[in-house]
């Protein structure tokens, strides 16, 4: 098919989670075009996931909804959502993505974003977005602070009954939407595509994936969220409110076996954010996190490291050996005792969390030629001076999609791509004074 | 331009458009009444309602009404002003009517979704006759706008320094190095090494160095603080002293420099890289600057006399000492040597100066304490036992940890080389360090002894040659600049940014930006990062020659104003003066707001008896307007 | 329900919410269609710190039943100015007092961009007071 139309900008960033986000801001500010190309139907990347982040503890929306409000809003960035990119190369002086615009069986220019469709739908799916611990409908917003407000449909599990249709004050819905893949142009990139959580079923030892009440740090996020899926913390498997909770640590970093040799860097943080969280939400509660090395290193994380130690959370150091399903839906801990009188030691707790690690989340094979380490983050090759540089001239990447790092470091980095892709323009449109 | 100033001598009329969002309004607020009751309201010259307010249509609507002449104030009643303010103001101001002429009633979020009913038709109709009354009281608003100067002044001549001052450069903008010391490259002159990469610190330093001097856009000001700082964002005044260098330290570097009799453009180990001729005689100068990035780095902990046997042994040294023994030790043998002693067995000690709690370690002079954790001493100690196994096979290596931090990537390869390399890892809680022991007879000078958690509280002796100790950083001393510039300080004694992640390179004060290790312990790639991020807002600031400020900011009303300065005193930002004035023949003090200082929090508002003051935009007469409207039904 | 014939004699609060967070914070609880009684007067502020006491008192005379400010909290972009509204509402409740107004008809809060749970409680709380108390009987102050 050919590409229906050919875009261009100055620059070009691809993900829309808080690094693309802060990267293209401080673009646009500085005078330049910029398009944001999403996968997702909606910008906020993981961060507008989270409940609450450290070491302030400010809500995570609260952070995140006013940089993707100033992106939607500001004159030099053009968002894309729902987009698929399917190739990323350099072009002679230009940088040429093919992207294709996945249907979202709505018309954007539309639908104004009022639910209807959604209050309409008959249809109930679980919702992936809450960790699958709710429902939303098959032709859904994403959630309430997602931008742009803009329905899509879910085509695997709509029954086609019409009544969306029927009922779209806008006329807005349609069934014979077709992907339409397009071109942007671009003089530089910047790539910020983010993580996943190492896959959890992927450790037999850690039960695969199939242990009831074994939950992933994400999920914890939602139920934690002011506004998640239960509005209060519960056991999901029967609704019970949990009198014990423990963090393993480590599970999916520093793990030659799983391929993630490395450390995520943000584990440590949010498994004591969380059970900071928790402990206010469930005052009675014992939190229990099993740790190998506490790696509070950031800006005031030692001191909140330390808060959650005097506020009597527990902190075992011990690296998990063995996770199973015990009675009642307890999940059973096992692992070598280091600091009381050695041996092994197993304790079964109501729910349990792994602390999951980072992979990268986009691999560039088939799609782009920039280099990636063993690791499989993207390469930097100035890797001290100028972090942000990559094998591809002219574009850059920061955040997670070039190694772990949390949310502070990420907008850091973010800012500094920026900076690198604006001395490129300027060096492209003033080649003398470079 | 003739539509602006009608607007604000004419009597108010307000077109008001009632928006249905497809029944999402319309559904359980009757709008049609809403818009009847609003034609009733004085002032109100045209009520309209439309399906979709914010579609094309839906603006051209309130276009037409203003190119028309009917209305000169604007009150859109629809979704959340989040979402469309922006929207309705774009359209007023393409119809060349002020933008800030117009106001939002939100009837969806906070109306047609959580009521219904008659009580929905009349709280949308009091709300939209609240918008009305304070859209009367509205003037028309530029934003401010504030030269510029299309100049950075970089305050530390280390890496973040050097890698902030070279952005600003390439992006077209003068930029001021100023460096206290006779060298730039900072700290990290002090290193051999860089943990994870290997590059060597000298190349690093050379590298960023030289591109430095040779970039005419940088002038390098080494040798050199700043004495006295005025002004505001885009036009600081910042007045510079150039003297000859006095500090023992830099004048020991210099002996040493010319002893090798190297010459300015090149870099020397454990000096740094010497800029320019170092000056003989004194000099001032004043800089006109549109921004100001902090880099004035981090010093290394300096253990307190005792702490771990520092200062009463001479076998025990601080990290950075060994590094620099290591690099001159030339020596083949198979043990380490320093000063010609053979070190048959080392202990590390991490989290010397970092990481300290209340309660169990003792402040410092000032009664404060090192919290915080510095962050790169882990991967360095490690890289350092990894050396010396690799190097001095019969050297043996102990490390006494709390928690080992590789955090980084490729910083835990360096953990597991030290494992494979037989270093001895033992570990220490907080309240049971190190004991480090003078022996006075046997074979080893010191014996180290700890209770190790690793092998369930035992307490382990080792006798050994040299103890090392991994100190911390801390924010280099500048109280002089954090006086004179009122810079936010937080409780760990390094800058304090404005948000961690909302504005992490920012200061409250507007204009001054950081870069490094002066707001947090980093290692290197991070504060390059920083520097990037701090040089990518300063950019922002002042490429456009001039900075556009929001308008919403106070205002004095002369007339009513009689100077008594409550406005002033209750300024947190300090952008109220007293002015003389000259009123009727007499001299009298006046408040003067300075809008490039202000903020527009409004807290000068409150406190002035003559309600002569106030925030343009959010005016306490449009609030109680407002009020009087909702009261009134 | 009874959100619906919440208005005309019962009273109105006054909702004094900040820009940054509570505005947001109250349109979240629209976003969920969570209910709350409809006698409730939403006013968009930069920082509450801007109302001299007068404004509160003035309001409470022209019949206004009940305010509650929703402020950021010690997150306010302010520096300086939470505590400087905490010292001026301290002010005005002793003016209120001397006014014959309860004082629990002024609330000083924090609600955040999706504290949706606690912009409820807080509505309902000072639309049950109000209720309570009847219309404040303001009186010159002595």
């Amino acid at each position: 098919m050919e590409p229906s139309r050919e875009l261009n900008f100055d620059a070009l960033v691809i993900g829309g989670g808080i690094a693309g986000l802060q990267a293209a801001l401080d673009l646009a500010d500085q005078n330049f075009k910029v398009a944001i190309v999403e996968k997702d139907a909606t910008i906020g990347g993981k961060m507008i996931r989270l409940s609450k982040v450290f070491p302030t503890l400010d809500c995570a929306s609260c952070i995140t909804t006013p940089k993707m409000a100033a992106s939607a809003h500001h004159e030099n960035i053009s968002i894309f959502t729902y987009c698929d990119l399917t190739s990323l190369k350099r072009d002679g002086q230009e940088i040429k993505a093919d992207i294709t615009q996945m249907p979202r069986y709505v018309d954007a220019d539309k639908c104004i974003g009022c639910r209807q469709c959604e209050y309409g739908c008959p249809v109930y799916v679980p919702n992936h977005e809450e960790g699958n611990f709710n429902f939303r409908k098959a032709i859904y917003i994403p959630f309430s602070n997602a931008i742009p407000q803009i329905a899509l449909m879910d085509v695997e599990n709509c029954s086609l009954c019409g009544k969306c249709a029927k009922v779209c004050p806008t006329g807005a819905v349609d069934y014979f939407q077709q992907p339409e893949d397009f071109v942007i142009r671009a003089k530089t990139a910047v790539l910020a595509t983010g993580f996943k959580l190492t896959p959890m079923d992927q450790k037999p030892q850690y039960g695969g994936g199939k242990i009831q009440n074994l939950i992933s740090s994400l999920d914890m996020e939602r139920l934690l969220a002011p506004h998640g899926p239960y509005q209060r913390v519960i056991r999901p498997s029967d609704g019970k409110e949990p009198d014990s909770i423990a963090y393993v640590q480590c599970a999916g970093s520093r793990d030659k076996t799983l391929g993630v040799p490395y450390c995520s860097r943000v584990c440590c943080m949010y498994a004591i954010k969380q059970a900071m969280l928790l402990s206010g939400a469930l005052p009675l509660a014992d939190i229990t996190i099993y740790y190998m090395d506490i790696r509070a290193f950031g800006k005031g994380y030692e001191q909140f490291f330390q808060n959650a130690k005097a506020m009597g959370i527990e902190f075992v150091k011990a690296k998990i050996a063995k996770i199973e399903q015990a009675d009642n839906q307890y999940v059973r801990l096992r692992y070598e005792d280091q600091e009381g009188n050695g041996g092994v030691v197993e304790r079964e707790h109501d729910l349990v969390v792994m602390s999951l690690g980072m992979v990268p989340d986009w691999n560039p094979a088939g799609v782009c030629d920039v280099a990636c380490d063993t690791d499989a983050f993207i390469k930097s090759t100035i890797p001290s001076l100028a972090p942000t540089v990559t094998s591809i001239e002219g574009v850059f990447a920061a955040g997670v999609a070039i190694g772990p790092k949390d949310i502070v470091d990420t907008i850091a980095e973010a800012g500094a791509a920026a900076m690198e892709a604006s001395k490129y323009l300027n060096a492209l449109e003033n080649p003398k004074a470079a | 331009m003739s539509t602006k100033k009608t607007a604000e001598t004419e009597e108010p009329r307000v077109g008001v458009y009632i928006c249905h969002c497809g029944g999402n309004i319309s559904d359980h607020v009757d709008v049609k009444k809403v818009a009847e009751n609003l034609e009733k309201v004085p002032g109100v010259a045209v009520a309209h309602t439309n399906m979709f307010m914010c579609s094309d249509p839906g603006q051209e609507l309130i276009q037409e009404d203003i190119k028309s002449g009917k209305i000169n104030r604007v009150v859109v009643a629809s979704c959340a002003p989040s979402l469309h303010e922006t929207t309705f103001r774009g359209a007023i101001k393409r119809a060349d009517m002020n933008p800030y002429l117009y106001e939002h009633a939100n009837i969806r979020e906070q109306v047609s979704w959580v009521h219904h009913g008659e009580a929905a038709t009349a709280k949308a109709t009091s709300l939209v006759t609240a918008a009305v009354a304070k859209a009367k009281e509205l003037e028309a608003l530029d934003p401010i706008k504030v030269d510029a100067a299309r100049h950075a002044t970089v305050i530390g001549g280390g890496i973040a320094g050097l890698r902030a001052a070279l952005d600003l450069a390439q992006r077209g903008i003068e930029v001021a190095l100023i460096e206290k010391s006779p060298f730039l490259g900072g700290q990290a002159a002090n290193l051999e090494r860089i943990v994870p990469t290997g590059e060597r610190a000298a190349d690093l330093i050379q590298d960023l160095a030289a591109k430095v001097m040779a970039d005419s856009r940088i002038r390098v000001y080494t040798c050199s603080r700043i004495v006295k700082s005025e002004g505001y964002v885009g036009n600081f005044k910042i007045t510079l002293k150039t003297q000859p260098p006095d500090s023992q330290a830099d004048l020991e570097k210099l002996q040493e420099v010319a002893a090798k009799g190297e010459k300015p453009g090149r870099f020397v180990p454990f000096a740094g890289f010497l800029a320019v001729k170092v000056p003989t005689t004194a000099s001032e100068q004043v800089l006109d600057s549109g921004a100001i990035v902090f880099a004035t780095g981090f010093s290394t902990y300096t253990p307190r006399d005792g702490e771990f046997g520092y200062g009463q042994n001479p076998e025990v040294i601080t990290l950075p000492q060994l590094i620099r023994f290591m690099s001159q030790e030339k020596s083949r043998g198979r043990s380490l040597t320093i000063n010609g002693r053979t070190i048959r067995r080392v202990a590390l000690v991490h989290c010397v100066g970092s990481r300290q709690i209340p309660g169990i370690h003792e402040p410092d002079a000032d009664g404060g304490l090192n919290e915080y954790c510095s962050r790169t001493c882990c991967a360095a100690t490690l890289q350092a036992a990894s050396e010396i196994r690799e190097r001095y096979p019969l050297t043996h290596v102990l490390e006494y940890y709390r928690d080992i931090r590789t955090y980084g990537r490729g910083q835990e390869e360096f953990y597991e080389r030290a494992s494979e390399n037989h270093v001895m890892f033992l570990r220490y809680e907080p309240e049971d360090p190190p004991q480090v022991e003078r022996l006075s007879k046997g074979n080893f000078p010191l014996r180290v002894t700890v209770k190790d958690t690793l092998t369930f509280g035992e307490a382990l002796s080792a006798d050994v040659d040299l103890v090392v100790l991994s100190v911390g950083m801390v924010p280099s001393r500048i109280a002089d600049l954090v006086d004179m510039m009122k810079l936010p300080v937080g409780a760990d004694r390094f800058l304090q940014e404005v948000h961690p992640k909302l504005r992490p390179v920012e200061l409250a004060n507007t204009g001054i930006l950081l870069a490094g290790t002066c707001q947090a312990p980093m290692d290197i790639s991070e504060a390059c990062n920083a520097a990037a991020a701090a040089a990518a807002k300063a950019t922002s600031l002042l490429s456009k020659g001039y900075v556009e400020l929001d308008p919403f900011v106070a205002q004095v009303d002369l007339s009513r104003c009689k100077g008594n300065g409550a406005c002033v005193a209750a300024c947190t930002v300090d952008a109220i003066v007293m002015q003389t004035v000259e009123v009727d023949g007499q001299s009298v003090e006046r408040a003067e707001v300075n809008p490039a200082l202000c903020t527009g929090c409004g807290v000068c508002v409150a406190v002035c008896p003559e309600n002569a003051i106030d925030v343009k935009g959010w005016t306490l007469e449009q609030y109680e307007a407002m009020v009087d409207a909702i009261v009134a039904d | 329900m009874s959100a619906d014939k919440a208005n005309s004699n019962k009273g109105k609060i006054l909702i004094l919410a900040t820009e940054s967070c509570a505005y947001p914070g109250a349109n979240s609880v629209g976003q969920a269609h969570s209910p709350y009684p409809a006698n409730t007067y939403i006013l968009r502020v930069r920082a509450p710190v801007l109302f001299p006491e007068k404004f509160y008192i003035d309001c409470f005379r022209k019949g206004i039943g009940g305010i509650i400010i929703m402020s950021c909290g010690e997150e306010c972009p302010y520096e300086g100015a939470y505590h400087a509204l905490a010292k001026r509402i301290d002010n005005v409740f002793q003016m209120m007092k001397a006014h014959n107004l309860d004082i629990r008809r002024l609330r000083l809060t924090a609600i955040c961009t999706v504290c949706n749970r606690a912009f409820l409680k807080e509505v309902n709380e000072m639309n049950k007071l109000i209720e309570e108390l009847g219309p404040p009987e303001y009186k010159e102050a002595a």
